[in-house]
């Protein structure tokens, strides 16, 4: 057990520092986009407005509210302060909003169309590269040139295609919204059923895709396992291919499931194109609206959580693999 | 074994989707009897706050046209007693408060020309169709004193605050007082020429105009235009927010305002990152006879938040969408390919009323801009049909059907100013002989034979440039940049991200950076100070020098002659002596060309789906005082809502 508490110290001092420069990052990062914030807001006010020392004097009010005429040390101690506080300061593209409340708001929509794909497509897309592994023949030339075209069709693409084909010339399912347009949220079937329909475009958009790169890399490991040395002595001994199969995807699985943890890290960075073709409620447009207003607070906020997301992930997966594989931990311990 | 996991897996997503594709039966129209209850007493529900009762309409039996889907119950908006919108709001709002101006909450406060008066009312209505502005919480006209120093007007009787008391000149007074001592937007954009706003008796407000050092009003025109751009707010409710905000103007104007006191028709039933609804209020003040004689049509008012204009669009297409708001690109198609029940205000091109002037600004401190002849030069070869065309998919009047000045294509503007005097100045574009004559004359030639042209040695090297993604603006300065490849100046495009365009294009203190040269911005729209307020923000040197300019006149252009006349303007009331001046400026601005029009663009665009209902502004409708193609919020045009009906009753 010593080698293995050195392994997970190793790590969890990595995790540290690693996390001290995102943080740092994440801050800095944004800040030193060309253009100002500020004035973005001022445009909104000013529409319509005539005098010219009114709107120098609104510019003034709502730099010093946001800080962003101090110092950038200064500034580094307010946003301490407000993460401290947990509330991320004031969102400066929906002030007077905080950063908590428009991440609250849009997140479960997220996370519930983001992980379940994320899950189906892994899920479906590593059977259909074993089975394509194992299989080979008819299968395998068809679903191999199919997953490269899938796979490589832009997100974009596809989303519009299901959107034209499905909502707009078959009319089986809504073309735009989280939920109905004449519906007001509650806990009645039908609007769980409005949801479900609504889900379903934006849904498939992102596994489609998703299932077409894990067949791929599922294929490829499984067929470089299947060739290996074991494999072959494990025939010689007449080992049933059952048990053998099991061996071969254990192994072939590793890289597959560093993939879906990085996957699941950076789910909450949104399914950004799903978003708009569909216009469907979530994080992704809402960083997107932040990037381009330059909403520092807002920006900090959610690539800080995707951070800390995807370092926690990586730092999971790193602590099971020292179980699952010792070799990795020998190596490490050093 | 694994077989059989592939037939699973697609047997799985293709009875998934066709699950979910039973969710919502799609609507049909059937004929069908229909027996309803005669008058059932319903308790709903409103968010979860107040317990209300709502007596239903008595329905008679009788066989009627219906659309079927699930029966109306909770948690639905019913679709013939709701009207839908796109284009106003495009992020979830933020809050109710009529003091903030940055609430993103576009239907229900915005104080501007055509200021939107669904749940917040402003004393007057301003109409862009006739130029007029018309009582709403206002009893009969405004009266200036005879030494124009000060405007009076009377508050209506019958008008009433949601909890039922009167709406007072105190109220005026009190909304004036505090958006001066916390220093609001209000206040920040009034208090050049409003001095104080005075409660004489509980009716009668007297408005002070703010007094140059020659006794006379520094601006008539701007303190007229207050009476219809801003909103009255109770005085009984800003001293609680004061109270809640201990004094504090950013707490106060941070505060989302969820309790806040209204005089409109309108207030919030529901919002989220999807939507916002707005409900009628039946016991509204504007039912007594004084005013409109009977609450708005539609019993709710609801904005779907779509994330670009290509979703608003096929929800507008679909019937989801009543009054759209937003750009739709080849709106003519929907009815002339598509068949579908959809119109504009005009049933031909452009479609709609043009009210502003999308403007190319020149920077003209850049190398050879400050030429005449180059500016006049690359104006003129412009090939604005193509632009009409292609940016705006002929929804913008040409230029030979309204000719290029400072006033936009409106009859009231256009009567503003002497077209027979300014019209050997006034090019219609794609004149690339004119052009190269005039620059040829002015000595600016090839000389090096490279094809370019070189002012004193140096090649005529221009960017054109507008912010990245705006469509519509980018195919406008493609045009202009392929002009400039016509008559040997070399003019190529760049389009950087808004966040730093209007970074760069505001900074009036210092001169524009290379790569700004020719350059994409707005001109005001219709509005009671108009055209004077356009033609200010086009030509008036003021705004020279300002660190963050968002008012106009980009390029820095200065001419004196041009400044006095925008000065003189707002006091002047002699329409002959008017005109005069409308055209000496027009002929000051043709001249010089520091910046130039490239289309006209609607106050809005409005473009209306009748499947549901019907009756909404159209050309020539019969309407007197005519409501205009706006969203039927704003201005004058929500007396459109008093006309809607519905398509199957």
């Amino acid at each position: 057990m010593k080698g293995y508490q050195k392994y997970f110290l190793n790590k969890l001092s990595w995790f540290l520092i690693t996390f001290v420069f995102a943080f740092l990052l994440n801050f800095i990062l944004p800040r030193l986009m060309p253009g100002d914030p500020v004035a973005a807001i001022v445009s909104r006010v000013a529409q319509g407005m005539s005098n010219t020392s009114g709107v120098q004097a609104i510019y003034e009010q709502y730099a010093r509210l946001f800080g962003t005429n101090r110092p950038i040390h200064e500034q580094f101690f307010i946003y301490i302060g407000n993460v401290a506080r947990g509330d991320f300061g004031f969102s400066i593209s929906q002030y007077p909003r905080t950063v908590f409340d428009v991440i609250r708001s849009s997140i479960m929509w997220t996370i519930a169309l983001q992980f379940p794909a994320i899950i189906v497509g892994w899920l479906i897309g590593n059977t259909l590269g074993a089975l394509a592994a194992y299989l080979k023949g008819g299968f395998d030339k068809i679903l191999m040139p199919v997953s490269i075209f899938v796979s490589n069709f832009p997100a974009f693409g596809m989303a519009v295609i299901l959107m034209v084909i499905f909502g707009v010339a078959l009319e089986w399912f809504p073309t735009s919204g989280g939920y109905g347009f004449d519906l007001i949220p509650e806990f009645s079937w039908k609007f769980i059923r409005s949801v479900i329909s609504h889900y379903q475009l934006p849904f498939w958009s992102i596994v489609l895709i998703a299932i077409g790169g894990q067949a791929i890399g599922m294929r490829s490991m499984a067929i470089y396992e299947l060739n290996a040395d074991y494999v072959k002595y494990a025939r010689f001994m007449g080992i049933k291919d059952r048990k053998i199969i099991g061996y071969v995807f254990r192994n072939a699985m590793l890289p597959q499931i560093t993939g879906l943890a990085l996957s699941i890290g950076t789910m909450v960075g949104g399914a950004l194109v799903a978003e708009i073709v569909f216009s469907y409620p979530g994080l992704g447009y809402t960083i997107l609206n932040g990037v381009m207003g330059q909403d520092y607070p807002l920006i900090s906020a959610t690539t800080l959580i995707i951070t800390i997301m995807v370092l926690s992930a990586n730092f999971l997966i790193e602590i099971l693999y020292g179980i699952i594989d010792p070799r990795i931990k020998a190596a490490q311990a050093d | 074994m694994k077989r059989y996991t592939v037939t699973l897996f697609s047997v799985l997503m293709i009875l998934s989707m066709v699950l979910a594709a039973c969710a919502t039966p799609t609507p049909q129209i059937i004929e069908k009897t229909v027996e309803v209850e005669k008058v059932v007493e319903k308790t709903v529900e409103v968010e979860k706050i107040v317990e209300k009762t709502v007596e239903v309409e008595k329905i008679v039996e009788k066989t009627v046209e219906v659309m079927v889907t699930a029966e109306a119950e909770e948690g639905t908006l019913p679709r013939n007693e709701t009207l839908y919108f796109n284009g106003q709001q495009w992020n979830p709002v933020v809050g109710w408060n009529p003091y903030s101006n940055n609430n993103n909450n576009a239907m229900a406060i915005a104080q501007q020309d055509n200021a939107r008066v669904i749940m917040f009312e402003t004393p007057y209505l301003y109409n862009m169709l006739d130029g007029k502005q018309y009582p709403l919480l206002a009893d009969g006209d405004y009266a200036w004193n005879d030494a124009m120093t000060e405007v009076t007007f009377k508050i209506k009787a019958a008008a009433k605050w949601n909890d039922g008391t009167p709406v007072t000149a105190e109220d005026v007074a009190y909304t004036w007082a505090t958006a001066v001592k916390y220093e609001t937007p209000l206040a920040a954009s009034n208090k050049d020429f409003i001095d104080t706003i005075e409660a004489v008796d509980a009716q009668t407000v007297v408005v002070k105009a703010k007094l140059g050092d020659d006794g006379k009003a520094v601006n008539p025109l701007q303190v007229q235009a207050y009476l219809s751009t801003n909103y009255v707010v109770q005085k009984a409710w800003t001293e609680t927010l004061e109270k809640r905000a201990n004094g504090d103007a950013a707490a106060l104007l941070a505060d989302p305002a969820e309790d806040v006191a209204y005089s409109g028709p309108y207030h919030k039933f529901f919002a989220d990152e999807s939507k916002v609804v707005y409900v009628r209020d039946d016991n509204y003040w504007g039912q007594d006879a004084s005013m409109w004689g009977k609450l708005p049509i539609p019993k709710y008012l609801a904005h779907t938040i779509f994330k670009d204009n290509a979703a608003g669009s096929v929800a507008f297409a679909k019937g989801e969408v009543d009054v759209s708001q937003q750009f739709n690109s080849n709106v003519n198609l929907l009815w002339e390919s598509y068949g579908l029940p959809i119109s504009t205000y005009l049933t031909d091109a452009p479609y709609g009323i043009g009210a502003s002037l999308p403007t190319a600004f020149f920077n003209l401190k850049a190398y050879g801009l400050d030429q005449l002849a180059v500016r006049k030069a690359i104006a003129m070869a412009v090939d604005y049909p193509t632009i009409i065309a292609n940016a705006m998919t002929n929804q913008s009047a040409t230029f030979d059907q309204v000719p290029r000045s400072l006033m936009n294509p409106t009859a009231g503007e256009q009567a503003l100013y002497d077209r027979e005097a300014v019209k050997d100045l006034q090019w219609a574009g794609n004149d690339i002989e004119g052009a190269n004559a005039l620059l040829d004359e002015a000595g600016i030639v090839d000389t090096d034979g490279d094809g370019w042209r070189e002012y004193n040695g140096k090649k005529l090297s221009y960017v054109a440039t507008c912010p990245a993604g705006w469509s519509d603006w980018q195919a406008a300065i493609e045009v202009v940049a392929a002009a400039g490849k016509k008559i040997g100046i070399d003019i190529t495009t760049n389009y950087p991200d808004w966040g730093v365009y209007q970074t760069v294009v505001t900074a009036s203190d210092k001169d524009l950076p290379e790569g700004y040269e020719i350059f994409m911005m707005w001109s005001d729209g219709a509005g009671p100070t108009q055209p004077w307020g356009r033609i200010r923000k086009l030509m008036s040197s003021e705004f020279v020098g300002m660190a963050s300019n968002w008012n106009g006149n980009w390029g820095q252009y200065s001419n004196p002659d041009a400044d006095e006349l925008i000065k003189a303007i707002p006091a002047e009331s002699d329409p002959a002596k008017l005109k005069e001046m409308y055209t000496e400026l027009v002929k000051i601005y043709l001249s010089d060309v520091p910046s130039f029009t490239l289309m006209y663009r609607p106050q809005a665009f409005h473009a209306v789906n009748e499947t549901v209902w019907t009756n909404f502004p159209h050309d020539g409708d019969g309407t007197t005082p005519p409501v205009p193609p706006l969203d039927l919020t704003d201005g004058w045009s929500i007396a459109g809502l008093y006309n809607l009906t519905l398509v199957n009753p």
